[in-house]
Parts: C-alpha cells; sequence; structure tokens
C-alpha cells in the first residue's frame, strides 16, 4: 500500500491464538469490524492444535489501543482466545521491498535440538533476511523428523550459490539435508 | 514511441475476454508498436497484453530474450494477434508479478511447453512450440485475454506443504 494512504492512520499489531475451532477468524474479524479497523496485512495458520493470527490493523486517527483491548476483551473471545495488541510507530508500518535475490532453503532431517538455530544464526550473521520461516516435526515418533522451510533475501551481491556454500558446513554438523533455490519473482 | 500507463487491477477491463482482431489494420500495427514500447519501458518486464494498455483486444507481446530465465532459450520480440495454444504439456511452478497487480506475487503453476499459433503484423500465420520461461510468459500475457490475472491461478498458499496433516 502506498504510504501517502497511510497518513492519518493509526497501526496496530494484532495477536491471536487459541485451541482452533471453526469460526476464530469470523469472530476476530467481526471485532474489527464493528470498530471499523481495516485489516491491511495478515497471516493465519495453524500450529500444532492452536490457530494463530497476526495482522496489522488500522483505524483512523484518533484511536486507542485500549479501545481495541476493551472490546476484545468485551467479546472475551469465548473460547480460550488470547488477544495481543501493540501500537505501530509511522516508521514501522512501512513495507520495504526486499533488494537482492529471494530464496527458499529447506532443511530436514533427523530430529534434534538446534536445527532453527544454527541455521538461522548462521544467515543472520551475514545479513540474510527471513521474510517467511515453517518449521514442523514428521515423521514416526520413533524417528521424528524436523522440516524447516524458510524464505530469505539475500544481501546485495549475495547469490544463491554463495548462500549455498554458506550453509554447506551445517549439513555435516547437524547431519540435515539443506537445500537452497531461486524463487526471486518473475515480473510478468 | 509510444509508453503507455498499465490498467492496474481493479480496472475491469483486466476481467474482461477481449475480442478476436478482425483484420490487422494500422490501428492494430500501432497497438503492437504501443505494446512493444511500454514493454520495453517497463522495468525488467518480458510482455504486455492488450487489456494491460486499455484495448480490450486479443493481442499481446512477449520477449524473454533479455530475462536471465529466458535469455537461452526464446524466439526473440513475438508480436502475437489473435494466440491461441493448440497444444500443452508439463508443469513447472514459478513465483509470478504482474505489472497490473503491484506489490503482490505468488506461485502459479503452468504448462513447460506449449504450441503456439498466431498472426504475424504482416497477416502471416505462425506456428511454434515454446519451452521453458518463454512458455510460462505467453500463458501468462494470454491469460489478460481471457480476463484471467495470476490471482486466479495461484495453486498453494506459500505454506501448503504442511497442509495434510490433520490434527487430532
Amino acid at each position: 500500500m502506498n504510504d501517502c494512504r497511510k497518513a492519518g492512520l493509526a497501526h496496530f499489531a494484532v495477536t491471536i491464538i487459541g485451541k482452533d475451532r471453526p469460526g476464530i477468524v469470523a469472530d476476530t474479524s467481526q471485532v474489527l469490524y464493528s470498530l471499523g479497523c481495516n485489516v491491511e496485512d495478515s497471516s493465519c495458520t495453524m500450529l500444532g492444535g492452536e490457530f494463530a493470527m497476526i495482522l496489522i490493523v488500522s483505524h483512523e486517527k484518533p484511536f486507542s489501543k485500549k479501545r481495541l483491548e476493551t472490546e476484545f476483551a468485551a467479546k472475551d473471545m469465548g473460547n480460550g482466545l488470547s488477544a495481543f495488541i501493540r501500537s505501530l510507530k509511522d516508521d514501522e508500518v512501512c513495507y520495504r521491498e526486499p533488494e537482492g535475490e529471494l530464496c527458499l532453503v529447506s532443511v530436514y532431517g533427523s530430529d534434534k535440538p538446534g536445527i532453527v538455530y544454527r541455521i538461522t544464526r548462521e544467515l543472520a550473521d551475514r545479513g540474510v533476511n527471513i521474510t517467511d520461516l515453517n518449521t514442523k516435526l514428521i515423521g514416526s515418533p520413533a524417528e521424528p523428523v524436523y522440516v524447516l522451510m524458510l524464505e530469505a533475501a539475500l544481501p546485495q551481491g549475495m547469490t544463491v550459490e554463495g548462500a549455498k556454500q554458506l550453509l554447506e558446513n551445517l549439513k555435516k554438523e547437524l547431519s540435515v539435508e539443506i537445500s537452497v533455490r531461486l524463487i526471486t519473482p518473475v515480473s510478468l | 514511441m509510444a509508453v503507455k500507463t498499465i490498467v492496474i487491477y481493479p480496472d475491469p477491463i483486466l476481467k474482461a475476454a477481449c475480442a478476436p482482431v478482425d483484420r490487422i489494420d494500422p490501428d492494430v500495427l500501432q497497438l503492437l508498436e504501443d505494446l512493444v514500447d511500454t514493454m520495453l519501458a517497463g522495468p525488467g518486464s518480458v510482455g504486455v497484453a492488450a487489456p494491460q494498455i486499455g484495448v480490450p483486444l486479443r493481442v499481446c507481446v512477449v520477449d524473454v530474450s533479455k530475462n536471465r530465465h529466458g535469455k537461452e532459450n526464446n524466439h526473440g520480440r513475438l508480436l502475437m494477434v489473435n494466440p491461441e495454444i493448440v497444444g500443452s504439456s508439463g508443469s513447472a511452478v514459478m513465483r509470478e508479478g504482474c505489472m497490473s497487480v503491484p506489490d503482490y506475487t505468488g506461485d502459479v503453476e503452468r504448462a513447460t511447453e506449449v504450441t503456439l499459433r498466431f498472426s504475424e503484423p504482416d497477416g502471416t500465420q505462425r506456428e511454434f512450440c515454446a519451452t521453458g520461461f518463454e512458455a510460462i510468459a505467453i500463458q501468462h500475457e494470454m491469460d489478460h485475454l481471457d480476463g484471467l490475472l495470476f490471482l486466479d491461478r495461484i495453486t498453494s498458499l506459500k505454506t501448503g506443504l504442511f497442509r495434510r496433516k490433520s490434527y487430532k
């Protein structure tokens, strides 16, 4: 969304999480709609048996975080949903398109502590910016397998080949498969 | 040289099926020229369809020869009047963006080989098989002629991989 259109709007990050059931999104968006809030960006997904929602919402100023909190509390969101709300400063609202190549990193192997940490630390230390990340424990209870998929914007000058090299040593250290592939969108 | 403004969704012309060209007259030739100029002016653009510059006719241009995905495998600059896909095979997923839908991209599955038939600007019928990125670009531009955007074709959310397991 164009930044100039955001002038005069108050922005909030809203996080909702609770035991999954049909209607969580409807209940949440009903509260927001009735207050006159717009859902600008959102990402919602099932994690384990929970349903998690993260939304960036806006409302014409003046509008307080308190108002949102009160409304969510009043609705109780009943069934064990918890809501967390944070006010966003104007400079937090702007979206900056990543400049470098976008790549998808897939990591999988026998489950062990430290997979997420080691992979993401290596990337962070080189200025690779994760834009999306999912992990999941799959396989059988006897042989659990960990799967990590992430999308990341490489810093200017780093190639997909460079990113592969960066993670090469971790294959052995963590005994996992790691692949990196280019997913930079094509402009058509 | 006439670089036209790209029509942005929700302009309804982007969702309408375009009419075939009856006769390649000077207006159609001018349209092809405008499409090429507009394509060359768009940063990294590899194709433009007539409805994207506000003309509801079955005309589009594609040129992937300067693109890293297409430079090794292409048929140069394609100026297509009444293009048809008469055969297709294979499939590949690519993350697409579109000048008419700014600030959004999505993974789209398309055929990797298409047999294409169309009229050249001089009226000659041409038929050939395009593969790889060129095939994908052609399908994207031809979708515009049927009022389809890549948004109509996104096959999965990014996290689709993890959606199969059900929780008890």
